[in-house]
Parts: structure tokens; C-alpha cells; sequence
């Protein structure tokens, strides 16, 4: 492989990460964005998610890699698998807000993030118990097409992957800005008081919010399953974390912030990889996140520094 | 709170008498043997194996020896956290069977790392533990005994030979049999998988093995794809891993889609029913393992044992079942000695004893150095290969015994 060869594959891996990232952050930036309130439970929700995709392609009567389907076969069985994923995450997520956060809302200083590491945790642990530890052989029914670009190799699942998380989130971009619940959301992030008073329904919104975050982490999810043919109860924390300070770099509130934050944050872990070592990938993400946080704490796409009225 | 938990799930029925502390001299006459084993997280499996192997023996002795009861008491040295096995957890666990007074020997761990953290206490404790699986071969050397035994005497046993072998000889069959020029290496950042990478890398350097680098993979990390691409940028011909199955399930499937064409191969991290599970054909077939012991499967003896444990316990043994099995026996067998002679049944007669055995196992005759190393020093190389006969994880049928990897001069 050549110099440049070796530099656009990494390009490629760090845009398959990226998309991943991307996805899972903007469920941060949606919830921040309207409760300003980290969710940390975020990071199991992407794990559960990727085990409820597991457990679809499973019900399908597909197991590992030996079964490969094409055509509408596969398009069927992607899609159902994407629609139980993304639905039982976003059903997650609403049962979240509405058990263990609704309750506390009103309640000030950071109760509501320390409520939701605490979900986090019972999540993790009621996958571990529930399914094991060992690592899942993820079913992965899509054939291994691959096309030489360049000295550099692109897979089928990796442009599957950018497509699919291309469309969701130009989605989530017209569901924001056109729509009239969109318009809601965005008026109570603004200011929630007032929205209330022009007859927003504010508990529904957040609800939307949380559906519509904790939705896309399970795509994040499955598309993660699928590059990796693998899950484990563990996956929610590295991917989680990044995530976080993908939506941070990007400005926590702003849905681009969050699209354009994740990509950078996958081609900074994988371009840094190469050039620099991979053993330092935390060091110079988390880098990241402190500088970020110390001087522009706005990040690139968001609001000046929040304040409460 | 939580290992205690999952504790209780593994726990088969007959062991819960971890709470009832009984002196040794008492009238009903009873011992106990530790377990400690992570059976929780990515090596589950390969524990349960182990665990199974143990109490094979204890249960083939009608769980009595010499007129003495034997219990047993299985401590989990992995937590959730760690998602695999966890030196911390295994130190309260060596604390704890050193504070029962009953517990005359162990059987346990399976990592290095775990037996790094415990080899002080239980020398503290002059307890005596016979690893069937740890390899890492710093935990008995002499040179760290103020570090591993500040007691003195050996207690860290092994049924298995040390990485001091297993990594070099594998370099040896990498260089002779399989012809490798030019190998990169990766391991773990566990004790044992960097210690087991670097025997490697210095025997690959002596018999003339160009090594292109070595880097470590974080094992709570999901994506090796970065490592993997700056890999192939380099063109080796072989890959060699020192680690276990939570990086090497992530590794194995990752390089098969990266580093599809190149020899691949690990050290006994990799003969795991976890890692043939977690990955799965075809991406596993064609690497090659190792055991730090002899393969005994082919002797008629074995076999037959071996349809017993299938038969108890609904799965195939695997190698270290079979050294599991040698050293619940070893201890039994010291402790008929202890009662034979006529002393009262203690841990550091018990230590005394396992030191100076001499006793026909399923592997041979097994005997130990004054470090507590074994004295028979064979290293199993074994290959990958698909039997569709046979359960998919079953590690005894999926990897294809092929010789024994050459000693160094």
C-alpha cells in the first residue's frame, strides 16, 4: 500500500466511525439541547439497541455470517431489523424520561445526570445478566462486495453506512426546521416557559426529544453490529463517551454541531492512529474535550455558554 | 456486591459453604479447596471448563479423602466492570480464602493477570494454588520473588508450562514450520498477553524473523480497524497475538476482513471456546492456538475421561480442563499424603506435600521445580479448522491438533 493509499483508508475507516458517532451524538445535543441535561443513560441505550438488532436478525433465523441474502430479502431484513432497533431504543429512551426523569424535573443542580448514570448502570446490568458476558456474534446477512478506490478498499457495508446514516439525519434536519413539532422542539429549547405559554405541550416534546435521540443510537447501534459483526454489554462506554465529546466539540445543543462534531471525532481517532500511535487515541480525544471545554466552550456550531433564566 | 450476584448464578448447590467457617480440627473431620476463576465476562466460558475439570476430581473422589470431607468454595475473579477478568476482585479473593481457615489449597487462576495479584497474599497466607492455565512465567521466577512469594516458599503451582516456552517455541514453529519472514505483533496490555507477545518477539528476532512492530490493543476499545489498516500498509506475512478473548474476538474479526491472506496466530488466549462463540466461522478458521501443556487426547484414558466430562457436564472438555482436572488431583493427593503421615491436615503441610509430588495424571507424571513450575515444558500448537460434526464452540474439535512447537536449543 502506498503513503496515499494508507491515508485514504483511514480517511474511509475514520467516515464509517464518524457516521457512527454522528448518529449517537445527536442524541446528547437533542436532549441538552431542550432539558439541558447530560443523559448518560445515552450510552446504554445504544448498547441495548444493538442487542435488540441482534435479537431481530436472530428472530429472522440468521446467525453469524454463513447466511448471506441479496435483494429485497435483504433490504426486508435490514429494515425490520433497523425498525425493531430504532423503535425499541426510542421506547427506551421515552420510558426513561418518563420513569426516572419526569419525576425530578424541577428539581435543580444535577440530580437528573446523576439519575441517569444510575439508569445507565441498571441497563448494563440487566444486559449482562440477562445475556452474558461473552462476546455476540452479531448476524450479519449482507455479502462482502468490496471495491479497490485508489490502493484503498470500500466495503458495501461501509457505503451502506454512510447512506443510511446520511438519510437519518438529513431527517432529523427537516423534522427539526419544517415540521410544526419541530418547530415546538425548537421553541422550547429557546425557552421553555414561553413556549408553554403559547400552548406548547413542553412534556411532549421532550418526549419526541428523547424518542428521537434514543431512535437514532439504535441505528447507531445496529449499524455499529453490523460493521463489527459483533456486540457485547460493554460497547455502550467507549462509543459512548466519544460520542459525548463529538456533540461537545460540536457545540451540545446544535443538531450540525453534533453531524459534523462526529465525523471529525472518527477521522481525528483513526488519522491520529496512524500518524501519531494508536495507544494515544483517548489521550488526544480527550485533549480534545478539555481544550474545547477551556476555550471555546461554545464549540464550533453552538450557542453562546447556556444560562438559565 | 455484583460478583457476589453472579457468584450465586454459577455456583452449582453442593459448593455454597463459603460462609460456614470450620476449624480444620474439627471432629467432622473436613477440608476445603478454593476455586477462583472469572466466571464472569469474556472468559466465561473457558472458566466453566476449568471449574467443570476441577470438580471432576473432587466429585471422581466422592468429594472425600483420607476420611476428610472436601468442600469447595468457587470465588469469581471476574466483575462487570472489567468486563473480564479483574486483578482487584481476584485479591479479595485470595484474602478471603486466606482468612477462612479451612481452605487448605486452590485450584485457580486462569490469567496472569489475576495471579500477579494474588500469588503476595497467598504466600502471606501460606496457601498453596495450583493454576491450571496461567502462564505468565514472571509470577514464579525467582528474580520477583520478593514481589510474588515475600514469604519464601513457592505457592503458585502450575499444571501448565510458562510463557517462557510458550511464546518462543511458537516463534521457533513460526520460523521452521510455517516459514514466516516477516511477522507484526499485538497483544492485550494484560500481564499476561504482553509478557506472552514479548517472549515472542525475542525468540522471532533470534531464529531470524523480520518484526515489523508491536502494538497494543486496548481491550474495552470496539475498533481495530485503524491498527489493522497501518498493519497491512506494512506487508507482513504473519500476525501474531498475546492476549485473550475480549481484544481477540474484536481482532480475529477485524483482521479477517483487513488482513484476510496472512498466517494468524495466538498463544492458549486464543483455544477458547469464547473466542470460537464470539468470533465464529469463518473469520476464526485457519488461526493457530497453543496450549502450554501435552495433548493427551489421543490416549485412550483420556478419551474415556473424556466422554465422562461430556457426558456430566453437556460440552467437550478442552486442554485445560484436562490440567484442571491434574491439579484438583494433585491437591487431593497431597492431602492423603498429609493424613497418611499422620500430621494434622494444614494449608502449609498441604504446601509441603503438593512441593514434593510425584503423581500420574491425565498428562503424565507431574512433579514440580522449587519455583513451583511444572518440570514437563510442552507447548501444543493446534490450527483452526471448521468440523461441522461437532458443536461450533466446541474448542477440542474445532482446533486441529498439529504437533508440538520446537524447544530452543
Amino acid at each position: 500500500m502506498t503513503d496515499y493509499a494508507v491515508l485514504l483508508q483511514q480517511v474511509i475507516n475514520g467516515l464509517s466511525l464518524g457516521a457512527m458517532y454522528a448518529l449517537l451524538a445527536i442524541g446528547f445535543t437533542l436532549v441538552y439541547g431542550i432539558l439541558e441535561l447530560i443523559n448518560f443513560a445515552h450510552f446504554n441505550v445504544f448498547m441495548v439497541g444493538s442487542f435488540l438488532g441482534m435479537w431481530a436478525l436472530e428472530f429472522l433465523g440468521l446467525s453469524g455470517q454463513s447466511r448471506v441474502l441479496t435483494g429485497l430479502a435483504l433490504v426486508g431484513a435490514l429494515g425490520f431489523a433497523f425498525a425493531v432497533a430504532m423503535l425499541g431504543s426510542g421506547l427506551l429512551g421515552v420510558a426513561i424520561e418518563r420513569i426516572a426523569l419526569r419525576p425530578l424535573r424541577g428539581v435543580g443542580g444535577t440530580t437528573g445526570m446523576i439519575t441517569t448514570i444510575g439508569v445507565s448502570y441498571i441497563l448494563f446490568n440487566i444486559v449482562l445478566l440477562g445475556a452474558g458476558a461473552d462476546a455476540k456474534n452479531f448476524p450479519n446477512p449482507m455479502p462482502v462486495v468490496r471495491w479497490q478506490v485508489g490502493g484503498a478498499v470500500i466495503d458495501l457495508r461501509e457505503v451502506l453506512i454512510w447512506g443510511i446514516a446520511l438519510v437519518l439525519m438529513a431527517a432529523l434536519q427537516l423534522f427539526v426546521g419544517k415540521t410544526r413539532l419541530g418547530k415546538a422542539m425548537r421553541a422550547t429549547a429557546q425557552d421553555s416557559e414561553a413556549a408553554r405559554m403559547m400552548g406548547v405541550d413542553v412534556d411532549r416534546v421532550i418526549m419526541i426529544a428523547f424518542f428521537l435521540g434514543s431512535a437514532l443510537a439504535g441505528a447507531a447501534a445496529l449499524i455499529f453490529g453490523l460493521y463489527y459483526d459483533y456486540t457485547s454489554f460493554l460497547i455502550g462506554y467507549t462509543a459512548g463517551l466519544r460520542a459525548f465529546t463529538a456533540a461537545v466539540l460540536g457545540g451540545i445543543g446544535s443538531v450540525t454541531g453534533a453531524m459534523v462534531g462526529g465525523i471529525m471525532i472518527g477521522l481525528i481517532e483513526t488519522l491520529g492512529g496512524q500518524f501519531i500511535a494508536v495507544r494515544w487515541t483517548d489521550v488526544i480525544i480527550f485533549s480534545i474535550l478539555i481544550l474545547v471545554l477551556v476555550f471555546a466552550p461554545a464549540g464550533l456550531f453552538g450557542r453562546a455558554a447556556p444560562t438559565r433564566s | 456486591m455484583l460478583s457476589r450476584r453472579a457468584l450465586l448464578i454459577h455456583l452449582p448447590a453442593a459448593a455454597l459453604v463459603a460462609g460456614s467457617v470450620m476449624p480444620v480440627f474439627a471432629a467432622d473431620k473436613s477440608v476445603t479447596i478454593g476455586i477462583a476463576l472469572p466466571l464472569t465476562g469474556a472468559d466465561a466460558d473457558d472458566a466453566a471448563l476449568i471449574k467443570d475439570g476441577a470438580t471432576l476430581a473432587i466429585d471422581d473422589a466422592k468429594g472425600e479423602v483420607a476420611g476428610y470431607k472436601i468442600n469447595v468454595t468457587v470465588l469469581d475473579n471476574g466483575t462487570a466492570t472489567a468486563g473480564q477478568y479483574d486483578p482487584a476482585q481476584a485479591a479479595t479473593n485470595a484474602r478471603k480464602m486466606v482468612s477462612d481457615p479451612s481452605v487448605v489449597a486452590a485450584v485457580g487462576p486462569q490469567m496472569s493477570g489475576d495471579g500477579k495479584a494474588m500469588s503476595a497474599i497467598l504466600s502471606q497466607g501460606d496457601l498453596a494454588t495450583i493454576t491450571p492455565a496461567s502462564t505468565n512465567p514472571d509470577i514464579t521466577d525467582p528474580k520477583f520473588a520478593g514481589q510474588y512469594r515475600p514469604a519464601g516458599k513457592a505457592v503458585y503451582f502450575r499444571t501448565v508450562t510458562t510463557d517462557a516456552f510458550q511464546g518462543p517455541n511458537m516463534a521457533n514453529y513460526y520460523a521452521k514450520s510455517l516459514k514466516v519472514k516477516r511477522v507484526y505483533i499485538v497483544d492485550d496490555s494484560g500481564a499476561y498477553g504482553v509478557g506472552m507477545a514479548n517472549a515472542f518477539e525475542e525468540q522471532a528476532k533470534k531464529v531470524g524473523i523480520a518484526v515489523l512492530g508491536h502494538d497494543q490493543l486496548n481491550p474495552k476499545e470496539a475498533d481495530y480497524t485503524t491498527s489493522l489498516t497501518k498493519i497491512k500498509a506494512l506487508n507482513p506475512d504473519a500476525l501474531y497475538y498475546g492476549g485473550v478473548a475480549l481484544a481477540g474476538v474484536k481482532l480475529v474479526k477485524q483482521s479477517f476482513d483487513i488482513l484476510p491472506h496472512i498466517i494468524k496466530g495466538g498463544g492458549d488466549g486464543m483455544y477458547s471456546s469464547s473466542v470460537l462463540k464470539g468470533a465464529g466461522f469463518p473469520a476464526v478458521a485457519g488461526w493457530y492456538a497453543t496450549i502450554a501443556a501435552p495433548y493427551v487426547f489421543d490416549d485412550p484414558e483420556v478419551t474415556a475421561w473424556a466422554k465422562r466430562f461430556q457426558a456430566k457436564y453437556g460440552r467437550a472438555p478442552e486442554g485445560y480442563s484436562v490440567t484442571a482436572y491434574d491439579a484438583a488431583s494433585v491437591i487431593l493427593d497431597a492431602i492423603k499424603r498429609v493424613a497418611a503421615s499422620g500430621k494434622p491436615v494444614t494449608r502449609s503441610a498441604v504446601r509441603d506435600a503438593i512441593q514434593s509430588t510425584q503423581l500420574k495424571t491425565l498428562q503424565g507424571v507431574v512433579s514440580f521445580d522449587e519455583n513451583g513450575d511444572i518440570k514437563n515444558r510442552i507447548v501444543s500448537v493446534f490450527q483452526c479448522v471448521k468440523d461441522d460434526k461437532f458443536p461450533l464452540d466446541d474448542v477440542l474439535h474445532q482446533f486441529k491438533y498439529i504437533g508440538v512447537a520446537p524447544q530452543s536449543a
